[in-house]
């Protein structure tokens, strides 16, 4: 049975329309106008024990409503979810002491103090063996190689720093799922990367499972191996990394090296040329013309080498994120129509 | 294994000492400070003593019956402001700021969680002050009426009771109003309320009871939010057990007392409730 | 090139009036709500004040028949309107935020731009506040009103004559300028000592007791005898400091406590401490900026 099943889960928020001026504000006192926003619009998903999945999506596509109503912050419109069981948003204890969420906007260890007093609030908290928890402390603190600045107030660590005593703080209680909101955002490259080792070593060890929202592709690609893509609060996309590429573009970008004697000049002409640099040309075909063109060059071009490779992920994944506002502002102009 | 209240009490008490301590210029001058009003409110009323030998005419709060009663409102106060007040301002700030969502996950009452993680231990100095207030005052209220013994170990337990029910119902305005900043958003004129109604309880009610305007204030405050009965009822207890002889009445007034610090910890825990209910339907 | 500066200044100083004004009046909302708040203390003082009159009456000793019980001089009207009138000194002397902000001004090095630019910086707070204060009465007048109104009864013996009325006008005026030139002062020694929050405070404390913000000073003891020295006049002590000029005074003079050529010697005495410190302002902001840029900032 998946670890995780989520049924046409909906939220959506009315939002109360400002209007400008002093008296359109007083008119706003007794007649207000509300804006439906789907935050959530109908998703469906099963996730098994042990995956790492990375949620991805433009802003406002709904990764983080996701979350939040998985962790029972919030309660849902419409739908059904189970976690280990559990329905989130009744909040049992029992359920609550099985996950942690993990933010990496917000901070819940105190600015003031050394994170090792924040650690300890939890351990009682949550009701850990004092034993167990310095056990599990000391591993995860040596993991992330923080054991010198558990003493020294949070405020005076580096943003770093603090994403970790974050981290080890949301893993105390030993939790067997794990939600992360752009555990990296803001952080330096030696920073993601410390801690997306970290996540790996730790989730294949433990084999908990883990749910991860994030803008850089590098934690994706080195974390994940299934990806969903969220836009407009459906799931636009549920596969492998490398699956994307298939389902969002039809390209292949080829790059020729040709012999010094060759002219480029009937190159500059092609649409899709990406750069032209002698000796080499990139350009962009679409998958199914590519052996019709090669040997069309092969036979009358000197080539020396030929690469054949997938556009970037980051490029694809853009390009998908704007089809789908595209079909979304599509359709917002085809109902306006209809209204109007 | 189930979280301990009282381990988790206790250390939010030792991590807010721990944060105090790393600001001790802060700390002192916190505690000077605190202090220093205090000794104006205590002139105030030497000067005002000086003309009279009473406040209300025979109402029985003569100078030492007074000042045990203006250490009782300052014993209170600082109670309030030591656990309550910084609480009620950061749980504004977390509905604001979003970061109640880490609250609403952790394995525990999020009512507890909310209400007690950040002590001001420098306001804990005013409230000894107030004790010694209130013992210096028994000591010559006790010369004055010759007699040493005039109060039993019964009257300080039920001081100490009284004092607790006051607070419940301090505690229970304080998170009924922190709570409507979940509808409200923001709410800086309803904690100017908060600091203007206390007004009010800084005073023997007996100075209420005249006019249709004295009356009005002493029902609302003593009924509707019954700040007048926190102040009143334990200070009676002390400084007047046997000088006027408790009547009916005031056996009715204490009464109310745990009445009220039931009923309101109930109502509070109420909204409270319901103002979570419209932040997790609401929150992005 | 002198001419074009002096005809430039007051047109500069006339568009900073208009952002501070404008500025002020985007926090109009709750103001009534806010404003009528304000006088539930009062509300306060006035029971209290009515029971210890009450008791006073019925005391043998006491001074006259209840009507006329007095206390230092004042009937119970008086004293009730004694505090609504403070409330209208305070209006004026009271300047939230002052030296804290010229204080934050010299520790974020703020102060430079005053360096930099052509323009006085105690004049430009001077003008800041003065936009902010009519503002303010702009406003609070309804509110005001509607309490002096429900509490005229207080005053007993009615409007007092033109004479007082101007004297108790211009002796706001002054009160408004005594607080600006004494806070900023406070606000300057910054320039010498990077934390003046406990200076701030003390003088905060000196204010309530001593200005006559808690009660009327004629109250105050004359012979306090304070860690065995004494007898002690502290009538005395406060008719040497400035204080008593940020509440006590217009209040005074309104309810006919100071009368005469008491009332033009205090007049005279509240001028004096103005330019005092309008004069030690200057001095310490020369000696201050010196002090500034020989530091280099």
């Amino acid at each position: 049975m998946a670890i995780i099943e989520i049924e046409n889960l909906k939220k959506s928020y009315r939002v109360y329309q400002k209007k400008e001026g002093i008296l359109a504000s007083l008119g706003g006192l007794f007649k207000r106008e509300y804006r439906e926003i789907h935050a959530v619009a109908g998703i469906d998903l099963q996730v098994e024990q042990g995956e790492f999945v990375a949620f991805l999506g433009p802003n406002g596509a709904g990764k983080t409503t996701t979350l939040k109503l998985l962790s029972g912050v919030i309660n849902p419109s419409s739908g059904s979810a189970k976690v280990m069981g559990f329905t989130p948003w009744r909040r049992e204890n029992a359920y609550r002491r099985k996950f942690a969420l993990v933010m990496g906007q917000k901070n819940q260890l105190w600015w003031d103090l050394p994170a090792n007093e924040s650690f300890r609030l939890h351990q009682h908290i949550y009701g850990v063996d004092p034993t167990e928890f310095k056990r599990t402390q000391d591993e995860i603190t040596e993991l992330l190689n923080v054991q010198h600045l558990l003493g020294q107030p949070v405020r005076e660590l580096s943003l770093g720093e603090r994403m970790k005593m974050e981290l080890i703080a949301a893993l105390l209680h030993r939790p067997e799922v794990l939600f992360l909101d752009e555990p990296t955002i803001g952080l330096d490259v030696v920073a993601q990367h410390n801690i997306q080792q970290f996540l790996k070593h730790y989730q294949q060890e433990r084999k908990i499972t883990i749910l991860l929202t994030s803008h850089y592709m590098k934690d994706v690609a080195a974390l994940c191996k299934r990806v969903v893509i969220i836009a407009d609060g459906l799931i636009q996309y549920d596969g492998s990394l490398e699956g994307i590429v298939d389902r969002f573009s039809s390209d292949k970008i080829i790059t020729l090296q040709l012999a010094e004697t060759e002219s480029f000049d009937d190159f500059q002409n092609l649409d899709d040329v990406i750069e032209i640099e002698p000796p080499k040309v990139k350009f962009r075909v679409q998958r199914d013309d590519v052996p019709k063109l090669l040997s069309r060059i092969l036979a009358s071009r000197n080539v020396e080498d030929i690469i054949v490779e997938d556009p970037p992920l980051e490029d694809v994944i853009a390009s998908a994120f704007s089809q789908v506002e595209q079909n979304r502002s599509d359709a917002d102009s085809l109902h306006a129509e209809a209204v109007s | 294994m189930q979280p301990s209240y009282l381990k988790v009490f206790l250390t939010f008490a030792r991590n807010s000492l721990v944060r105090d301590m790393s600001f001790r210029a802060n700390f002192i001058f916190t505690c000077i400070s605190s202090m220093a009003w205090a000794g104006m409110n205590f002139g105030l009323f030497k000067v005002v003593y000086q003309f009279t030998n009473s406040i209300g005419r025979d109402s029985g709060w003569g100078e030492n019956e007074f000042f045990i009663f203006l250490g009782t409102v300052w014993l209170i106060n600082s109670l309030i402001q030591t656990f309550c007040m910084a609480n009620m301002e950061r749980f504004s700030e977390m509905i604001r700021m979003g970061s109640l969502d880490f609250a609403l996950l952790k394995p525990i009452d999020t009512q507890f969680l909310i209400s007690f993680p950040r002590m001001n231990w420098a306001q804990l100095p005013n409230g000894m002050l107030g004790i010694l207030l209130i013992i210096v005052s028994l000591n010559a209220l006790a010369a004055e009426r010759g007699d040493n013994l005039y109060l039993s170990i019964w009257n300080v337990l039920a001081f100490v009771f009284f004092i607790a029910c006051g607070l419940c119902v301090m505690y229970s305005v304080m998170i009924t109003l922190a709570s409507t900043s979940i509808w409200l958003g923001r709410n800086q004129q309803l904690y100017n309320f908060w600091f203007y109604i206390t007004n009010f309880y800084r005073y023997p009610m007996e100075i209420y009871q005249s006019g249709t305007i004295g009356w009005t204030l002493w029902g609302t405050f003593t009924f509707v939010i019954p700040i007048l009965v926190v102040s009143n009822v334990p200070a009676r207890v002390l400084a007047q057990p046997l000088g006027t002889p408790w009547q009916r009445w005031e056996w009715g007034f204490a009464s109310l007392a745990v009445i009220f610090a039931i009923v309101s910890l109930l109502v509070s825990r109420f909204v409270f409730r319901s103002a979570l209910k419209s932040y997790r339907s609401a929150s992005s | 090139m002198e001419s074009l500066g002096l005809t430039v200044r007051p047109v500069t100083w006339w568009h900073f009036f208009q952002v501070s004004v404008n500025e002020r009046l985007v926090y109009r909302g709750d103001f009534i709500l806010g404003t009528l708040m304000r006088f539930l203390p009062t509300l306060t003082q006035i029971f209290l004040w009515w029971a210890i009159y009450d008791s006073v009456a019925t005391n043998p000793t006491a001074v006259g028949d209840a009507p006329d019980t007095q206390i230092a001089g004042f009937r119970y009207g008086d004293m009730v309107a004694y505090y609504l009138l403070v409330t209208i000194s305070r209006a004026f002397s009271s300047m939230p935020g002052l030296s804290s902000g010229i204080a934050l001004q010299v520790r974020e090095g703020e102060i430079k731009k005053f360096l930099i630019q052509p323009v006085d910086m105690l004049g430009c707070l001077l003008l800041q506040r003065i936009a902010h204060k009519l503002v303010y009465y702009l406003m609070a007048t309804l509110p005001f009103a509607l309490v002096f109104f429900l509490c005229r009864g207080f005053f007993i013996d009615g409007w007092p004559d033109a004479e007082i009325l101007a004297v108790f006008f211009v002796s706001l005026i002054l009160g408004f300028l005594l607080g600006f030139f004494l806070e900023a002062c406070i606000g300057l020694v910054s320039f010498w000592f990077l934390e003046v929050t406990s200076l701030m405070f003390i003088y905060m404390l000196m204010n309530f007791f001593l200005s006559g913000h808690m009660f009327p000073l004629d109250l105050l003891p004359t012979d306090l005898q304070i860690l065995g020295i004494g007898p002690l006049n502290l009538r005395i002590v406060v008719d040497f400091v400035p204080f008593k000029y940020l509440a006590y005074f217009p209040a005074a003079v309104f309810l006919g406590k100071v009368e005469g050529a008491e009332m033009y010697q205090g007049l005279a005495v509240l001028v004096f401490w103005v330019m005092f410190f309008i004069v030690l302002s200057r001095i310490m902001w020369w000696r201050g900026v010196k002090r500034y840029s020989g530091f280099g900032g």
